[in-house]
């Protein structure tokens, strides 16, 4: 079932590339079986369906070994689906060899070719397409300038930086004009300043030309910044589609939950329940949340609060020790921005992050005893 | 809201590369640019990979398998005037058993192997540990590494020729001892003897232990040295627990390396030639081998034994491609 | 840290004595083929002159020694070129995990320390057994290529070590089929390891004479050549001109590779960008796209 486009003609969004729009990209029941290394059968992707539509900027996010860059890789045919099916613009991929697809891919460590400078590995595509001599420089030379590598035109990979390598990785794979961009973690080999802008010009980027991007990452963080929807995968199956807005403040199970980073998560029994609203008993402390059909009093529950509605010594609770407890401090980090406080209480931990002002009241105050507590409105409920 | 179904079982499996593509919208093989059932086929890996292997495997085979093969099959026949008859027999065999030459050569050449075996590690390790580890550039590296490794690619006979003016009694070495007053007669134990011969082998296969374990020694990681001296490790420590250990797979490549070859070079000439003969070549010359064929295949079968249970050894004890 | 210093100067001198073991004999060598006319095969060294060396080019077996080496060359050219090819063939192969490729492994290694004088023996044997002549480029080239394989073989593989996969990934996604792949992208980059084997099999073939003896055919290589001066008739100096010629063909044909591979090391690694370069391109423009 198709997903509604999530909004991508944001402000300032320039006008639609020259590209042909069709339908789009579907996946359909996309598995893949690899033998390990002692012969047994292991699932990287298993009954994967997805649809993405042009000018959509997909991520698809989980930790290493969930799939996702498998998922990718089979779009980019650089493996094959053990089954499924895979269809852009209404036609079928499957069988089709990579230099055949209208896809091209950003590999993880760029993958340029060391042997020739800039220029060749841009023309290189054009090349092996047949383009005139003239015509392949001319556009090598406008997607140098649109990455703003035209001054390092003969320069070899390795004496390019990081970031420059990139970009010339991008200019490589623009210059193809393909339907689809497929990325596999292009930040990964940047360090943390680098990592920050390119994702912000890779987003510019995106909007500028309106093409499809897939990209693969496990960085939640790059994933909130660049999406227009996160596909967020788990042992190769996928655990929830969203605008990041809605993967960030509504995960809708555990795994989502736990992924996202500073979740805190209570389980344990349902004991009372009025229309919508349902209560948690999670050993020390009360949770409520709002639930759909479902969840009968005795039934075990677990719910979500993000670490950043939790709030230090403000009556947010709804009071009777529902949506408050008492716990210690373990340790005040403090970020700049905002606090992270690590907090305890049994054998459970918690995080919570205020506002970096309010550092000054927390500082060393590690030890002692607060009272945390949180909106219902931010209580999540996570399916099972 | 697309996410995946519950938790069926997956379609059956159509592992490894190309699935049958189901019925859709564009089933079929006769789309534009689809790989076509040919194309399909030679780019499963499998097949691809037998046809790499093919020309190389074939030649071995031919040229190296078949001989050695061939010379098992003659030690089992019977010897005449002119060379032998496909008559089957123990006989060679028996005839080796018995022979208190024959095992006495064989344990003084596998002696003798250990010996060399031994001295190429003790004075070939140092070499590696200049090379990999002392000289820091990558460039400077490697071209020492081959200036050593040079003499390899030149000819052995040339170089035992050279051995006469070099190591005789009016050799150079000689002179050269006797000039700078330490000694005042010749050596002759310098060429004729078991020292020479040792240390002719040396000189030939010093490089098989040297190359081994320049090769482990140049992958450790320097700041695994760092760290150790960091926490208080002295340099024979230092040696001991980093550097030692982490070159072991290098020593056991080389050891047996040099270990079959020089086996070999020793068993040949005193087996086959009976311990009549100093060197391979007069073997071949004195036409020794022609005329007993089957019982120097015998002895050459037990030869061709030992290589099999080193190059066996040289696989179990360490995964040599794992290493490289 | 003085004492690594030492210990580098101890080495460093250990490392000379070391190659003066390994190069003696043929420095020697060289040194006698420079020997007066009236001297020996051995010191003392009577006069110096070019005798010898005359003697080699111009001597009553100069004709025969031409051949020869002219005949070995030949051999060495196509021994080496055979070995290239192979050792590429079947390191192809080995760049994925398969049934069977210890086994083959093994076969290759075999083919290394197997005596040479046995591998004559036996193809000797097996040919006549076969009732075929044996014969330089029948026979012979077999067993050389054999002996040089494993050692092209065992280059090719420490080359596919350093290679990346992805970059023939990367070809394919732009549009190259395979064989445009290997042309354009593989074969550049692994070149060198293909001219080590070709080394491999060149020297190795050159200097071969174990696994020619029995197998020339009754053609001569120039190794064959030189031991049956050495035991057939009287030594003089001219054999060390002979010899140290030789050698200098092999260390010849090593230092071409030496020079190839400094020259290759040193395109590659020009100055990398400074970090200036860097942010200073991040800070001044915003990706532009004219479309």
């Amino acid at each position: 079932m198709a997903e509604p486009i999530v909004e991508a003609h944001r402000e300032g969004a320039a006008a639609p590339s020259q590209i042909q729009r069709g339908s789009g990209l579907e996946l359909r029941s996309l598995t893949k079986l690899f033998s390990g290394h002692h012969g047994e059968r292991v699932v990287a992707v298993d009954d994967v369906n997805l649809t993405i539509d042009h000018g959509e900027y997909v991520v698809l996010l989980g930790p290493s070994g969930c799939g996702k860059t498998t998922t990718l890789r089979m779009i980019g045919g650089h493996e094959e689906p053990s089954s499924g099916e895979m269809i852009l613009d209404g036609e079928s991929l499957l069988g089709l060899p990579p230099e055949k697809r209208p896809t091209t891919t950003v590999f993880q460590h760029f993958a340029l070719f060391p042997h020739k400078n800039v220029l060749d590995n841009v023309e290189f595509g054009p090349k092996m397409h047949g383009v005139g001599k003239e015509a392949r420089r001319r556009k090598a030379e406008e997607a140098l300038e649109m990455v703003g590598l035209t001054e390092f035109a003969d320069r070899k990979p390795a004496a390019l930086s990081g970031g420059q390598q990139q970009r010339v990785a991008l200019a490589r794979v623009l210059v193809m004009e393909p339907k689809a961009l497929l990325l596999d973690e292009p930040l990964g080999d940047l360090d943390r300043l680098l990592r920050l802008r390119m994702r912000v010009e890779l987003r510019n980027l995106q909007r500028q030309l309106g093409l499809m991007f897939i990209h693969v990452t496990h960085d939640q963080e790059e994933a909130l910044s660049v999406a227009d929807r996160i596909v967020v995968m788990h042992e190769g199956r996928i655990a929830q589609v969203g605008d990041p807005l809605t993967i960030s403040t509504r995960p809708e199970n555990e795994i989502v939950a736990r992924f996202m980073g500073d979740n805190n998560i209570f389980r344990g029994n349902v004991v009372a329940r009025e229309g919508d609203r349902l209560v948690i008993d999670a050993g020390r402390l009360k949770v409520a949340a709002r639930a759909p059909a479902g969840f009968e009093p005795g039934s075990e529950a677990a719910a979500s609060v993000r670490a950043a509605g939790l709030r230090v010594d403000q009556e947010r609770g709804s009071g009777d020790g529902i949506n408050e407890l008492e716990c210690e401090v373990e340790f005040v980090e403090y970020l700049g921005d905002l606090v992270k406080l690590h907090l305890r209480l049994d054998e459970n931990v918690f995080v919570a992050k205020v506002p970096g002002d309010e550092y000054a009241m927390l500082r060393g105050r590690e030890g002692s005893t607060v009272r945390i507590s949180w909106q219902e409105a931010d209580v999540q409920l996570l399916r099972p | 809201m697309s996410s995946s179904s519950g938790r069926r079982e997956p379609a059956p499996a159509l592992a490894g590369a190309g699935g049958a593509p189901p019925e859709g919208p564009a089933g079929g093989a006769e789309a534009a640019g689809r790989r076509s059932r040919l194309g399909r086929v030679a780019d499963a890996p499998g097949l691809r990979r037998i046809l790499w292997l093919l020309p190389g495997s074939a030649w071995l085979i031919f040229f190296l398998l078949a001989p050695v093969l061939f010379i098992i099959l003659v030690s089992f026949w019977t010897r005449t005037i002119s060379g032998f008859d496909e008559v089957w027999t123990l006989d060679n065999y028996r005839a080796l058993f018995d022979s208190n030459v024959y095992w006495s050569q064989l344990w003084s050449s596998f002696w003798h192997s250990l010996v060399v075996v031994a001295a190429s590690l003790v004075l070939g390790f140092p070499v590696a540990y200049f090379l990999a580890i002392s000289v820091t550039s990558l460039r400077n590296q490697i071209a020492l590494f081959i200036i050593a490794l040079a003499p390899f690619w030149t000819s052995y006979l040339i170089r035992a020729v050279a051995w006469v003016p070099m190591m005789g009694r009016e050799g150079a070495l000689n002179t050269i001892l006797q000039k700078l007053r330490l000694i005042d007669q010749p050596l002759d134990i310098l060429l004729f003897s078991d020292f020479a011969v040792t240390l002719a082998m040396l000189q030939l296969y010093i490089l098989f232990m040297v190359a081994p374990i320049f090769f482990m020694l140049a992958q450790i990681d320097r700041s695994s040295l760092e760290a150790a001296r960091d926490l208080g490790a002295n340099s024979f420590q230092s040696f001991r627990e980093v550097i030692l250990p982490q070159s072991m797979p290098g020593i056991v490549i080389g050891s047996i390396f040099v270990f079959v070859l020089t086996m070999g070079e020793f068993g040949t000439v005193r087996i086959i030639g009976g311990g009549q003969v100093s060197s391979v070549g007069t073997i071949v010359s004195n036409q020794v081998v022609s005329v007993q064929f089957p019982q120097a295949a015998a002895s050459a079968v037990f030869l061709v034994l030992a290589m099999m249970v080193g190059v066996f050894l040289l696989l179990r004890v360490s995964n040599l491609r794992e290493e490289l | 840290m003085t004492r690594g210093r030492w210990t580098k100067r101890i080495l460093a001198a250990y490392f000379v004595v070391f190659l003066l073991f390994l190069y003696g004999p043929m420095l020697v060598m060289a040194v006698l083929s420079f020997q007066g006319p009236q001297g020996g095969i051995s010191f003392p060294m009577r006069g110096v002159s070019l005798h010898w060396w005359e003697a080699l080019v111009n001597g009553p077996r100069a004709d025969t020694i031409r051949e020869t080496a002219g005949r070995s060359l030949r051999l060495g050219l196509l021994s080496g070129a055979i070995v290239a090819v192979l050792a590429l063939t079947l390191s192809m192969g080995y760049r994925r995990r398969f049934r069977g490729d210890n086994g083959l492994f093994y076969l290759i290694m075999l083919a290394l320390m197997t005596p040479g004088i046995l591998l004559s023996l036996g193809t000797a044997l097996y040919w006549q057994f076969l009732e075929e002549p044996t014969s330089l480029w029948r026979t012979a080239i077999g067993t050389h290529v054999v002996w040089g394989l494993p050692f092209g073989f065992l280059v090719m593989v420490a080359v596919w070590n350093r290679y990346s996969n992805a970059v023939e990934e990367a070809s394919r996604d732009l549009g190259a089929g395979a064989i445009r792949t290997f042309r354009e992208v593989t074969l550049p980059l692994i070149w060198t390891g293909l001219l080590g084997a070709f080394l491999f099999g060149f020297t190795l073939s050159w200097n071969d004479y174990d696994r020619t003896a029995l197998l020339a055919g009754g053609e001569n290589t120039l190794p064959l050549q030189i031991f049956a001066l050495t035991i057939g008739s009287v030594i003089r100096p001219d054999l060390y001109a002979l010899g140290t010629a030789t050698t200098l063909v092999s260390l010849i044909a090593v230092g071409i590779f030496l020079v190839v591979a400094a020259l290759i090391l040193r395109r590659r690694r020009a100055a990398p960008a400074t970090v200036d370069e860097e942010f200073g391109i991040l800070e001044s423009e915003v990706v532009q796209a004219e479309r």
